[in-house]
């Protein structure tokens, strides 16, 4: 009785915890930026002129011109990696690969580079294999980064399904490719979700691997005009940067929204 | 959507019988290879061959520019006589420490506290919000807040609590701590969403024995789900011990380093060397150390947690 | 379930279609030679990302008085920005025209015989009084010019007229005048001066040395003088008597300098006049909200007023793709019109003394600083070799965080030095 009011209380305590820095956000994004005062973060003060902030950010800042690009990077990259990290990873728990575990720590041990040191040696070889500033180039770099993170989750998650699914439909006659296509991978939506969520994510707020490898505005993905809304050098006002990063952060926001049902399934733990 | 409300059906670890007897021979062979060949070319192309030039650079004189000249192991003697690097070991390991317990910590209360509810997922979503939201914006409420009199001490001296007059990104360790809740604050969401999907996995049948059993609360927690949630958690620190080994984008978002770089983490040193001052020699020692301390704590850890739960 | 694997794969097969029409080699935009159609474009790199609009304004004017434009591609980060100029010159992207540092940063490029020699469009342009003399010596290495100048900032003191007025004070004209204001403002618990410990934390280092000591300051640059000098210690006594008596707002706010001024935390900032365009920015009107003033030097003896000027190069590659018209680019660049365009796209000063620059107080600095009255001394951190920088950065923001024993960091500084020098030869 007591942990079920309990529980929903420490959440939304400490969901408000978590949402007051989102609440500066928010409220210093809609002020005017003639009434904004640093001292004055956590007042909504003045008019409000969140969407004629948002309004400038994308329009001095371009925005537009890259979304279409780095819409595609976050969809088809991380798409493509959850396959390639569910292929191996069945290769490993269910096919049993020889060597599975050096197989898999190998392609997971492609996290272990720090990503600013890859990045030179990448443009130079980019350029020399003529896919610097193509979207072709982006995406195979975007697939590449978000596999070992697929490879580990999907490991560990097919890990789960017990080998006597896999010898089950052996012995109906399927081949590997469909036991794969049609049982594992229906089996572990979740995860395949949830990875690729994260991972679009990831993509969609890439600025390092975008500054590198592109140039073109067609090319070029959306955190690089960001990114230039403000530096060293000046730039818009706070007021509209926060507004334009919380507009580009909008298709990523709805993302997680609209796949909570997914997540919402499963044993009721109500014992707690 | 639409899909099959049940999960992962029966136990996670075939019996053993079962898995000696497959194990004389593999009739798979050639499949296994099939599936496993994109991961491995993709990774091996982008990721590992242009770390092995870096590698190169790491035994030269470089300074972007020309062709780089051997010095043999001069680098990586320099680095460790720098004291600053000492400085570097000790925060990374700090950040290492707090990554694998604070977020992960937080993240396994709120996967746990909200899972099955009603409105579950609903309570969760404040805590994804922070990974949804961009960089660019979340390092500029970040500096609002942890500024010297923003938003936090602002708000502790609205609650009449101390530590209103703390420098929080000034001061070492202080900016380090405060550092890791920032990114605290971003992770567990994720953290607690992984947990989630590993909690879906759990079979209903020996959780609905145990209950049977009379086990609840606390108990049911402690022998039922927290070790199948196991492979899970596996996931969550392997990961965690990673990316806290290369923390860089905060640290250098918020402090560059920090004043006479008291924030520095080993990222930190690698980037400063090989971006601000063009040494990439230098920078790349550090890289290739850094990149080793990961792998063999990333790999010590994996193969301790996997194969106790399977040989592969 | 069906439905949703064959969305996946669908996904997976537009990639393909969608990265082979999309992007590609950019071989269609280049030329600028010959190109019938539309002006030709230069492919245009810089880490100044904010100033995009102004860039393409002044690219407007170029494409009708040129028929030249610029394909600008911005970078935010500074470092990073440094990092793949440096890698280009290996491939075929070389850049055609790219913003850069003078100092170190230059001779690195032109010790590896990757820049094009400007030295006729220097001559040409100081000729045409395009260009003051004396900025040449920055963009000379071995008696030959590369690159040309992009823009030219002055170091000065700005101030929030509401403030001044306020409290009844007037623009100083010797250092005992401005500690007399810094006084009033600090018994009123105004912070008169702003401080940072980021990136800028070497400013008032400059400001103190330049105007005590400009020999000593040039002498530092070039290794001639140590950082352990009695001279340079006395100046970070001062700076540490200064920081703990409370002259300088807290280094450890964040908040951008313009809105620190519009919000009175400080009264004072030392900046370069590049802050004019961020404080028109944020809807602060030149002589009304704000105004500037040339800092007065410390030590009243000197017989010229220290004034610290930047200068940031364009520069063109060696056999870049569309070498040619980057020169042509970079001559017109220095000309009165096009100066004229830049300094009010960027509310800045030209270093062309012709250009007609709209803000009042510009205009006049912009003739003060070729006056003789003035000595031009070079920011500090372009005249401080890289790693020197590096240290020094870091050792004076731990400085102005901590005010203490300034000798510990001195130290560390000059240790960096001896061991630059000492490569160098």
């Amino acid at each position: 009785m007591i942990a079920r009011i309990l529980r929903p209380a420490v959440l939304i305590v400490l969901g408000l915890i978590w949402l007051a820095p989102i609440y500066l956000l928010l409220v210093n994004a809609s002020k005017d930026p003639a009434q904004y005062a640093a001292d004055q973060v956590w007042r909504p003060i003045g008019d409000f002129a969140l969407f004629d902030n948002m309004r400038e950010a994308w329009e001095i800042g371009g925005l537009g011109d890259a979304v279409s690009s780095t819409l595609l990077y976050s969809i088809v990259g991380p798409a493509l990696a959850v396959l390639i990290g569910a292929a191996i990873g069945f290769a490993i728990v269910a096919l049993r690969l020889k060597h599975g575990f050096f197989w898999f720590v190998l392609v997971f041990g492609g996290t272990v580079f720090p990503l600013q040191m890859i990045l030179m040696p990448l443009f130079v070889g980019y350029v020399e294999a003529g896919v610097y500033d193509s979207r072709l180039g982006m995406i195979a770099i975007y697939t590449a980064i978000t596999v070992p993170f697929a490879a580990l989750v999907m490991r560990n998650f097919l890990g789960g399904i017990a080998h006597q699914v896999f010898e089950a439909a052996v012995v109906d006659g399927a081949s590997t490719w469909r036991i794969f296509w049609r049982i594992y991978l229906p089996m572990s939506t979740s995860a395949l979700v949830a990875v690729f969520i994260l991972q679009a994510t990831f993509v969609w707020n890439d600025l390092l691997l975008g500054l590198a490898l592109s140039q073109s505005t067609e090319v070029r993905p959306l955190m690089t005009a960001v990114a230039a809304l403000q530096d060293t050098y000046g730039g818009l006002q706070l007021t509209a940067v926060l507004a334009g990063g919380l507009l580009v952060s909008l298709p990523t926001v709805v993302l997680f929204l609209s796949t909570q049902r997914i997540f919402s399934r499963g044993l009721s733990l109500g014992q707690f | 959507m639409s899909a099959p409300a049940t999960a992962a059906p029966t136990t996670p670890s075939g019996s053993a019988a079962a898995e000696s007897r497959r194990r004389r021979r593999n009739p798979y062979g050639w499949p296994a290879r099939g599936f496993s060949v994109p991961a491995v070319l993709v990774v091996a192309v982008l990721l590992y061959l242009p770390f092995l030039w870096t590698t190169w650079i790491s035994f030269t004189e470089y300074n972007g520019l020309g062709s780089p000249s051997w010095v043999g192991l001069d680098n990586y003697r320099a680095m460790f006589d720098d004291p600053n690097f000492a400085t570097s070991v000790r925060n990374t390991l700090i950040w290492v420490v707090g990554s694998i317990t604070v977020p992960v910590g937080l993240g396994l209360l709120i996967a746990v506290l909200s899972f099955g509810m009603r409105f579950g997922s609903w309570l969760r979503l404040p805590f994804l919000i922070p990974y949804a939201i961009s960089g660019v914006a979340v390092g500029v409420v970040w500096r609002f807040v942890l500024q010297n009199g923003g938003g936090l001490s602002q708000a502790l001296d609205a609650l009449g609590l101390p530590g209103a007059d703390l420098r929080w990104l000034s001061d070492a360790p202080l900016n380090t701590l405060v550092m890791i809740a920032a990114s605290a604050w971003q992770q567990s969401g994720v953290i607690a969403l992984m947990y989630v999907i590993g909690l879906q996995s759990i079979p209903r049948e020996p959780i609905e024995a145990a209950r049977l059993d009379g086990a609840s609360g606390w108990r049911m927690f402690r022998h039922m789900h927290w070790p199948m949630l196991r492979p899970m958690t596996t996931v969550v620190i392997g990961l965690s011990l990673v990316s806290s080994l290369k923390t860089f984008d905060i640290v250098w978002v918020m402090t560059k380093g920090g004043p006479g770089r008291n924030a520095e983490t080993l990222a930190v040193t690698m980037y400063e060397e090989t971006f601000v001052n063009s040494a990439y020699g230098a920078g790349s020692a550090v890289a290739v150390f850094l990149s080793i301390v990961t792998f063999l704590a990333a790999i010590t850890y994996l193969r301790r947690q996997l194969s106790s739960e399977r040989t592969v | 379930m069906r439905m949703r694997h064959s969305v996946v794969a669908a996904l997976a097969a537009s990639t393909l279609v969608l990265a082979a029409c999309g992007g590609g080699d950019d071989d269609g935009d280049g030329g600028g030679s010959g190109d019938a159609s539309g002006p030709g474009m230069i492919n245009f790199y810089t880490d100044k990302g904010a100033w995009e609009p102004q860039f393409l304004e002044v690219s407007d004017v170029s494409e009708t008085s040129l028929g030249l434009g610029l394909d600008f591609t911005g970078y935010s980060d500074a470092e990073q920005y440094s990092a793949f100029i440096r890698q280009s010159f290996r491939t075929d992207e070389k850049p055609d025209l790219f913003t850069w540092h003078t100092g170190s940063e230059l001779e690195d490029l032109v010790a590896e015989d990757l820049l094009a020699p400007t030295t006729d469009i220097w001559q040409d342009a100081i000729d045409n009084g395009d260009v003051p003399e004396a900025l040449r010596e920055h963009f000379t290495i071995d008696d030959e010019q590369y690159c040309v100048p992009m823009n030219a900032a002055y170091w000065v003191m700005y101030y929030n007229k509401a403030l001044f007025d306020q409290y009844g004070l007037t623009e100083p004209t010797s250092w005992a005048e401005l500690m007399t204001v810094a006084d009033t403002l600090r018994a009123n618990g105004v912070a008169p001066f702003y401080e940072t410990n980021i990136l800028f934390s070497f400013v008032w280092f400059q400001t103190l040395l330049a105007g005590t000591d400009p020999d000593l300051y040039t002498a530092l640059s070039t290794g001639e003088a140590s950082y352990t000098d009695p001279g340079v210690v006395e100046v970070m006594e001062q700076w540490r008597g200064m920081l703990e008596d409370g002259y300088f707002g807290d280094p450890g706010d964040q908040t951008a300098p313009q809105d620190q001024l519009k919000n009175g935390t400080v009264a004072m900032i030392n900046f370069g006049t590049f802050l004019s365009g961020q404080l028109n920015s944020v809807d602060m009107v030149s002589g009304t909200d704000y105004d500037f003033f040339v800092i007065p030097n410390v030590n009243p003896d000197l017989p010229q007023t220290s004034l610290i000027f930047e200068t940031g190069p364009m520069c063109t590659a060696k056999d870049a793709e569309n070498e040619t018209s980057a020169l042509q680019y970079a001559e017109w660049w220095m000309t009165e019109e096009a100066q004229t365009a830049w300094a009010n796209a960027r509310g800045d000063v030209s270093f062309n003394p012709k250009a007609l620059v709209q803000d009042e107080t510009l205009a006049e600095l912009n003739e003060q600083s070729t006056s003789d009255g003035v000595r031009l001394l070079e920011r500090y951190f372009e005249a401080t070799p890289t790693p020197v920088l590096t240290a020094a950065l870091d050792g004076f923001g731990a400085f102005v965080t901590s005010p203490g024993d300034p000798m510990p960091i001195l130290e560390t500084i000059q240790a960096e030095a001896d061991a630059y020098w000492a490569e160098q030869g």
